[in-house]
């Protein structure tokens, strides 16, 4: 079903791929729109054409297990919160979806989106999903592939004609999680850092297993597995992991924006990783 | 092909292109301005709109994905042309300002009360947090939605 040359509303998963197969690199998905219709303010050119993909049934699902998670491609940050509240180990991914942007712009900005939009370095969702190790799927003319996220994301600006992320697939775990931000305002800004943090503790309280990811502060988010390795073997104290954080904050080089310089992003963030732990003692509490 | 959407209760058509955002063809062909552009990158809240029932920036919203959609605006909120009690409150305690934001105020308002209809003041900053007002009135319009929502026939 079309409109027009430049939007075919795709109904199906098959439809909107052979779509995205034929107009051979021209045409690119269209989820909730929030990101593409601000191309004008960034002075970018719209697509050639779009292939919606928000009305296919298929990409809306919200399938919860003990074993894992699958979220629709078209799910939105605000169906995510709502449906993974109150789930320690998925916690990160749930104020993520709970806490960015603003409340209207949560009801049309979806999954995909946040991790297919390649330039926007403040996507609140990747870190999120970074930590709690999850994969993507994508459905194109070669049939299903899937791919951790982490390789998603450097691969993202050269998939080949007709590929469509479909899924998110987050392992369930007995971790529990948090993320943490710093928008300039209490909310409705992006964030200028982002860490979100999974840890699993034996019953002595000790770490057996951490997994860290910082987004924003690069053009790309990624783990962090130098405190990564530094947090396992020991209990979960806020301010020695504080230390830690700024002893290889260096690792970071943070990007120069309109809303923070790169050094910034980078001092900021151990703090953010402090309000990360606290949040998780929290959970416990 | 024409897209046709429902506004305020009634079936329109429009033969705008599919990612004209449905902001401009609420204003420019519809002639209902009460949504306002203004920083149409999703961060002022001034073009809130309800789309299918849900609170959306309608510059953010291409109006060919608003096919099918029931779409109202602050125009259609005073049914018959009787102020909601949100509306009334926002009246009484004299606050609005210049009004530029006030339809997506009204309009954010409006679905976040049915949503939560006692809400805390803390929250209620929560459900603003996507309309901005220059005229930075903000603890004013809280304080006319609090007295609405503590008055006694509000927990009826």
């Amino acid at each position: 079903m079309a409109h027009a040359d430049n939007l075919y509303i795709a109904a199906s998963v098959a439809d909107a791929v052979a779509v995205l197969a034929d107009r051979a690199g021209t045409a690119t998905p269209l989820a909730g729109a929030t990101w593409v219709m601000r191309a004008p303010l960034r002075r970018e050119p719209l697509a050639h054409s779009y292939v919606a993909i928000s009305q296919i049934e298929a990409l809306q699902r919200i399938d919860i297990s003990e074993d894992e998670a699958v979220i629709g491609s078209c799910v939105t940050h605000a169906r995510l919160a709502e449906a993974l509240a109150g789930r320690g180990d998925l916690a990160a991914l749930a104020t993520a979806a709970a806490k960015s942007a603003n409340p209207a712009v949560r009801q049309a900005a979806t999954v995909g989106g946040n991790l297919c939009t390649a330039d926007f370095a403040a996507a609140d969702l990747v870190p999120a999903l970074l930590c709690l190790d999850a994969a993507v799927e994508l459905e194109g003319p070669g049939g299903l592939q899937r791919l951790p996220l982490q390789e998603f994301l450097s691969l993202r600006h050269a998939l080949p004609v007709g590929s469509l992320l479909c899924r998110i697939v987050v392992p369930r775990s007995a971790a529990r999680s948090a993320h943490a931000r710093l928008p300039l305002r209490k909310a409705g800004d992006y964030p200028v850092a982002i860490a979100s943090l999974s840890i699993e503790q034996d019953d002595k309280g000790i770490v057996t297993r951490a997994a860290v990811a910082v987004g924003s502060v690069e053009p790309v988010a990624r783990r962090w597995p130098s405190l990564e390795t530094a947090l396992v073997g020991r209990p979960l104290n806020t301010a020695w992991i504080g230390v830690q954080a700024e002893r290889l904050a260096e690792e970071f080089t943070g990007r120069d924006g309109i809303e923070a310089p790169g050094w910034y992003r980078v001092k900021v963030l151990p703090t953010l990783v402090r309000r990360a732990v606290e949040a998780l003692s929290a959970q416990t509490a | 092909m024409p897209i046709t959407l429902i506004v305020n209760g009634e079936e329109r058509a429009t033969q705008a292109a599919p990612m004209t955002p449905l902001l401009d063809v609420l204003r420019e062909e519809f002639f209902l301005t009460g949504a306002k552009a203004v920083c149409r990158e999703g961060f002022c809240g001034a073009c809130t709109v309800h789309a299918d029932g849900i609170a959306r920036m309608s510059c953010l919203m291409p109006v060919g994905l608003a096919q099918g959609c029931a779409i109202t605006t602050v125009e259609a909120i005073a049914a018959d042309g009787v102020l909601s009690p949100l509306q009334q409150a926002l009246e009484d305690h004299d606050v609005v300002q210049c009004g530029m934001c006030f339809p997506g105020m009204v309009m954010s308002l409006t679905k976040f009360l049915e949503q939560n209809a006692h809400p805390s003041r803390d929250e209620m900053k929560t459900a603003l947090a996507g309309n901005i007002c220059r005229c930075t009135g903000y603890e004013r319009i809280i304080d006319a939605v609090l007295a609405l929502t503590n008055a006694p026939q509000a927990a009826e």
